[in-house]
């Protein structure tokens, strides 16, 4: 395992700048996410890292090592592909010994099915290990491809939305999984997703990413409590923090606000000024609040046991907003 | 409504209506089983019956005898015949080795990404697309011993004497000539499919073994060869039942000679029946002929299926 270091990257193709000026640093044994919306270039910033692109300015270390002109394989680096990239005509045991028989290594045969053995157990798929890599169905394939990562012991692991076919409950579990495994062997992981439950729960850093920039970088409660823009507070949260004018609520806010930001824990219920109740959703262990405050909507949380009814008009003030300028730019 | 359904000509709307569907479909299928059966079905019957008698074609009114198997016993207890067996067999193994190599060779080098590799395929396909009169023809002028330019090319590079041997006619050297006019011609056709083979081969598979660290070599061996080995199966038994039935340019080049030495089973089956009509005898020999490319190619036909489900 090692550390990667990112120093002013940048990456065009033709005429789209995919990823510009990023510079950040994984340090060994740190589960690292990147978030950001579709086309952000979470999938270009591992195909950086990997080799698979050459970057078209900046550098890119491993363990303090300038590895620009390094191939894939002296970089060793192991990556789960967005969109499985099995060997078609293997097994599912082939595909997922396919790695450790690189004449690189040399593994022994019977230490080759011991970990194939492993990793499929870790996954759910000891019983799929004799199919064909195309009669899987998309959830088996990527988790296939998750063990073909696995089974190797390289300096980084890259993993573009391994989780994203899986369905709720497999994926809450490998998301427990992948974390455990990462934490008991040290493993370095840079993980790609949109999911911020994953980004929230895993991470021990996230990289918030936007059309190619890297817009923040911090530990998963820092951008949670101190995001600094409106994109950045957007992209965490859920429901999604509220966007209001600010002085709406009285507040005086710092120079130059000109927005706030309110999660659901900073609009207080019972007070202060009306709200009307456009809908009330159920989902259980909490109940969201459809609201029309003044001219615009918000969405808060209340307790999953209070009997709030649509058409109801209620009070509500808001506690410790954040600020934004005009740009979206976080003031305090 | 009434002026659209009275512009139907009534007397067909009214018959189409009075027919079931299933009467219909046999309606348009009809064309096609008579034409199948007209052409190979009733054909092929008549020539296994001809194949037991000595019936002769050029002799009308001759009696016809029957003769039971006495025209395979005689074809198969031939020594000449399993002469131009064996030499069909030559031919077949070295067009097909030959092909399959430089076609493949050639088909792995155009897909590497290149600046003007789609000129190169159109250039190299060219020899396919031409009648296979005209390829023996101008052949047996590269052929000549005197002013051929093979000959000519052949001495350039070993010091040979160009009129010291003659491609065409020489025993030793007769087969090898046809093979490499084949070679010429038809690689393309082996090459296109390979090439549609190493296309259908996406990149990204090729990406996860970089990053697997599996080496060019191990690569090519692993995911190129296995992956293209369906395509590949396939272009084999294309040229192999082409070059079973070679005729075409033989008869251009050699015309079955020196001697037999490259009278292929199709030129010795048009000489028994059509020079010397024996039509009888004929088609026992070709039953036997169709039985056996029947046979190899159902026995081929089941291990390609084999691999595609590998
Ligand atoms: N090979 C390529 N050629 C041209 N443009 C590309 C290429 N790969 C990526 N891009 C562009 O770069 C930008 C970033 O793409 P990237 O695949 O990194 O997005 P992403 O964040 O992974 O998105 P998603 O969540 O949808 O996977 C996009 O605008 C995309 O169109
Ligand atoms: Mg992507």
């Amino acid at each position: 395992m090692a550390e990667v270091q990112l120093k002013n990257v940048s990456k065009s193709f033709a005429d789209t700048s995919a990823i510009t000026d990023m510079t950040f640093g994984i340090d060994d044994g740190e589960f690292v996410v990147l978030l950001g919306p579709t086309g952000a270039g979470k999938t270009t910033t591992l195909r950086l890292i990997a080799g698979l692109e050459n970057c078209d300015a900046g550098s890119i270390e491993i363990d303090g090592t300038v590895v620009n002109h390094y191939t894939p394989a002296q970089r060793n680096v192991a990556m789960v592909f967005q969109q499985y990239s099995l060997y078609p005509h293997l097994s599912v045991r082939d595909n997922l010994a396919f790695p450790l028989r690189s004449p690189i290594l040399k593994t022994p045969e019977d230490e080759i099915t011991r970990k194939v053995n492993e990793v499929a157990e870790i996954l759910h798929i000891p019983n799929k290990l004799d199919n064909k890599a195309t009669e899987l169905s998309g959830g088996e394939m990527q988790r296939v491809s998750i063990g073909r990562a696995l089974v190797r012991d390289p300096a980084i692991f890259l993993m573009d939305e391994p989780l994203s076919s899986l369905d709720a409950k497999l994926r809450a579990d490998l998301r427990v999984e992948l974390k455990r495994l990462q934490a008991e062997m040290k493993k370095t992981l840079l993980y790609v997703t949109h999911d911020q439950i994953e980004a929230m729960t895993m991470a021990s850093q996230i990289g918030v990413l936007d059309e190619g920039r890297l817009v923040q970088f911090g530990t998963p409660r820092d951008i949670y409590q101190n995001p600094n823009s409106t994109y950045v507070a957007a992209r965490l949260g859920q429901p999604r923090i509220n966007l209001l004018p600010s002085g709406l609520f009285g507040e005086n806010g710092p120079q130059g606000a000109s927005q706030i930001g309110l999660r659901p824990e900073n609009i207080e219920v019972g007070k202060g000024r009306d709200a009307h109740i456009l809908r009330v959703e159920h989902l259980g262990d909490q109940t969201r609040l459809h609201l029309k405050f003044v001219e615009h909507d918000l969405v808060t949380l209340i307790d999953a046991h209070s009997d709030y009814q649509e058409g109801e008009t209620i009070q509500i003030s808001a506690v410790d907003p954040l600020f934004f300028d005009a740009a979206g730019s976080r003031i305090s | 409504m009434e002026r659209v359904a009275s512009a139907t000509p009534s007397p067909i709307a009214h018959s189409v209506r009075g027919l079931s569907d299933r009467a219909i479909a046999w309606v348009f299928v009809a064309p096609t089983i008579f034409l199948l059966l007209a052409i190979n079905i009733f054909p092929l019957i008549w020539t296994i019956q001809l194949s037991f008698t000595n019936y002769k074609a050029n002799r009308i009114g001759r009696e016809v005898k029957n003769v039971g198997l006495r025209n395979y016993e005689r074809i198969l207890t031939d020594t000449d015949i399993w002469l131009n067996m064996q030499a069909t067999a030559h031919f077949l193994f070295w067009t097909i080795a030959l092909q399959v190599l430089i076609g493949f060779a050639l088909a792995w080098l155009i897909n590497k990404k290149f600046k003007g590799n789609d000129l190169w395929t159109t250039i190299i396909v060219l020899p396919m697309m031409l009648s296979p009169a005209v390829v023996g023809n101008f052949w047996k002028f590269l052929y000549q011993p005197q002013i051929g330019l093979f000959n000519y090319i052949i001495s350039f590079f070993t010091g040979v004497e160009p009129s010291s041997f003659q491609m065409l006619g020489q025993v030793n050297l007769a087969p090898w000539s046809i093979v490499i006019v084949d070679t010429w011609m038809w690689t393309p056709f082996v090459m296109l499919i390979c090439l549609a083979g190493l296309r259908s081969i996406p990149d990204y598979i090729y990406e996860a073994a970089e990053i697997d660290r599996a080496s060019k070599w191990r690569q090519f061996w692993t995911i190129t060869v296995p992956m293209v080995m369906p395509f590949l199966m396939l272009a084999v038994l294309f040229r192999g039942i082409e070059n079973f039935k070679m005729f075409d340019l033989v008869v251009q080049l050699t015309g079955g000679g020196p001697g037999s030495t490259t009278e292929l089973t199709s030129i010795n089956l048009k000489r028994e029946a059509f020079e010397k009509w024996r039509t009888g005898y004929a088609s026992a020999y070709a039953i036997i002929l169709f039985v056996t490319v029947f046979g190899l190619a159902s026995i081929y036909v089941k291990a390609l299926n084999k691999v595609k489900e590998r």
